[in-house]
């Protein structure tokens, strides 16, 4: 690959490295790419990848004092908050960067939607993306459980019966889940094992493929389609490094204060510890998970309610091969924006009716 | 580029070729299978012999649980709800059939209430009144001995 690399006095750090691993090529390959002038990702994938990053820090810290049987698992929280230095903030910065994350994360996926950035070629990146907000969303439901309070425990009951709802699969896919008949002491450590262990080597892997594809691909430009066949992209384009990345990392900065500011105002809680016998009044979970909640308690038919949101997903999924229209500017594609707004609309709307119920 | 001689043995009926993929392709499906076999066999709980003390379970005493009241107690592993009302000492599964919370008897209303979707039962039959539950509470024995009371686990 030949460029136009800066002149280097020799004898440089840069040489030294050159010399044994020809770095500069890789650098090239990897930071010194353009991106179009257009392309406005509000850099919110970026955002929700640095918010991941929190969780891997945060969380390897938690698991140093954390304890996943039913008998010590709410003590040894209480403990983080309480005794450790800096216990309560690890912990609330924990809990309120996987919010921020899947808020972010939703936030990329209505921008990729909004500037169509999933057409052409980009399909497989949406589709990949589907995927990260499976494995985040699982994030959310394994962790929920491990403080093993009563909000953890009758959240997992009612979200582990939903899964042994679906036809065919569901007896088996339930004992799979708790590990047995019931949410006890086998569910705790299959949910902490995939929690620290499956669900970040899956994501670490699943995000590397989703940033390859960009990277092969090149950021959209949401003014106009991706020639066919592929032809190196005309018009205006500015350096990713460091322009770009620099305007990324301000946006970073901003997401640590707010953690900090958030972490601080609003601490991580702990309700009663989990009492297998005693469901509490007004149990509900997650926000992102109460459109859902709602949803099922308004649908007569248990399994119509359960696959709902799962055909949605699917239909999400397949998004860009269903989408055939090309243009990707909003005014030449009112069905797909209308449909976009009527179903955030919907999303909103039984959220807020979740949350006052 | 050179002419392939026309009986290239590669293409004819039973080649060496194809025993070879052929051979690839065993290795890899048992190599497959070897490895996922065991891991979903140690992923599959094994059977505990269920603690279901059968027979009669002494759940407390009549004072418990005066008119008009109700109350969850464990049997063996399954909770049960015990609520007396007009018609006497009833006994029902407080394992809400809809997605799995426990029910709860509401004093209020003298039903017995899910308190996660809001499911109501009738506290004599076990039947819905309203809500999402798919089906009523399944009835169990309930027996009273001198003040005491027992729930009678099959
Ligand atoms: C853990 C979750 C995710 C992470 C860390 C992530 C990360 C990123 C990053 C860093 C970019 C570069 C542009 C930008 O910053 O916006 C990107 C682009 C993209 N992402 Fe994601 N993403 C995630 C989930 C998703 C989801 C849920 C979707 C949609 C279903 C999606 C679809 C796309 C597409 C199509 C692009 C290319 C957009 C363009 O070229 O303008 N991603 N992603
Ligand atoms: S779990 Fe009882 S009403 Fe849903």
């Amino acid at each position: 690959m030949t460029t136009d690399n800066p002149p280097t006095s020799p004898g440089s750090v840069d040489d030294w490295f050159e010399s044994r691993l020809h770095w500069r090529a890789l650098m090239d390959a990897l930071l010194h790419v353009r991106v179009p002038l257009e392309a406005k990702t509000f850099f919110f994938g970026g955002m929700t990848l640095f918010l991941f990053g929190v969780q891997v820090v945060t969380g390897t810290l938690l698991a140093l004092y954390y304890k996943p049987t039913p008998e010590a698992a709410y003590d040894s929280v209480l403990f983080i908050t309480s005794d450790v230095s800096f216990g309560w903030l690890i912990r609330s910065v924990h809990h309120w960067s996987a919010n921020l994350m899947i808020l972010f994360l939703v936030f990329h996926l209505l921008r990729v939607f909004f500037q169509a950035a999933y057409k052409y070629p980009r399909e497989l990146t949406w589709v990949v993306g589907i995927g990260l907000l499976g494995l985040t969303m699982m994030f959310g439901f394994t962790g929920y459980l491990l403080p093993w309070d009563q909000r953890a425990y009758w959240a997992t009951v009612v979200g582990t019966e939903i899964a042994g709802g679906i036809p065919f699969i569901g007896d088996a896919l339930l004992v799979l889940l708790r590990g047995g008949a019931d949410v006890t002491e086998a569910t705790l450590s299959r949910f902490f094992g995939i929690h620290v262990l499956v669900l970040p080597l899956a994501l670490g892997a699943v995000v590397a493929i989703h940033l390859v594809f960009v990277h092969q691909q090149g950021l959209a430009n949401p003014t106009k389609p991706d020639p066919r066949p592929p032809a190196v992209p005309q018009g205006r384009t500015k350096p990713f490094f460091p322009h770009y990345i620099l305007e990324e990392v301000i946006a970073w900065l901003f997401l640590l204060a707010m953690l900090v500011v958030l972490s601080s105002l609003f601490p991580a809680g702990l309700e009663e510890e989990a009492n297998p016998l005693e469901t509490p009044a007004h149990v509900k979970p997650e926000w992102y998970f109460l459109g859902v909640y709602e949803l099922l308690k308004h649908i007569p038919w248990k399994v119509v309610g359960i696959l709902t949101p799962m055909v949605f997903i699917v239909l999400l999924a397949v998004l860009p091969f269903i989408d055939r229209n090309p243009e990707v500017r909003p005014r030449k594609r009112p069905l797909a924006i209308a449909l976009g707004i009527l179903t955030i609309a919907v999303l909103i709307g039984l959220t807020i009716w979740g949350y006052y119920s | 580029m050179s002419q392939q001689p026309t009986a290239d043995p590669g293409t004819s009926g039973f080649s060496r070729r194809r025993l070879l993929a052929a051979l690839a392709g065993f290795s890899i499906i048992s190599t497959l299978t070897m490895i996922v076999a065991p891991i979903l066999g140690f992923l599959i709980p094994p059977k505990t012999s269920g603690a279901a003390a059968g027979g009669k379970v002494l759940v407390g005493t009549v004072a418990d649980i005066p008119p008009g009241q109700g109350k969850v107690v464990p049997v063996g592993s399954s909770p049960t709800i015990i609520v007396n009302t007009d018609q006497g000492l009833n006994a029902f599964s407080a394992i809400c059939p809809h997605l799995g919370c426990i029910v709860t008897w509401d004093p209020g209303s003298n039903v017995i209430l899910c308190p996660c979707h809001d499911g109501r039962f009738n506290p004599t039959t076990g039947a819905v009144l309203s809500g999402p539950p798919p089906s009523g509470l399944p009835a169990e024995e309930v027996t009273v001995e001198d003040d005491q009371i027992f729930v009678v686990s099959s």
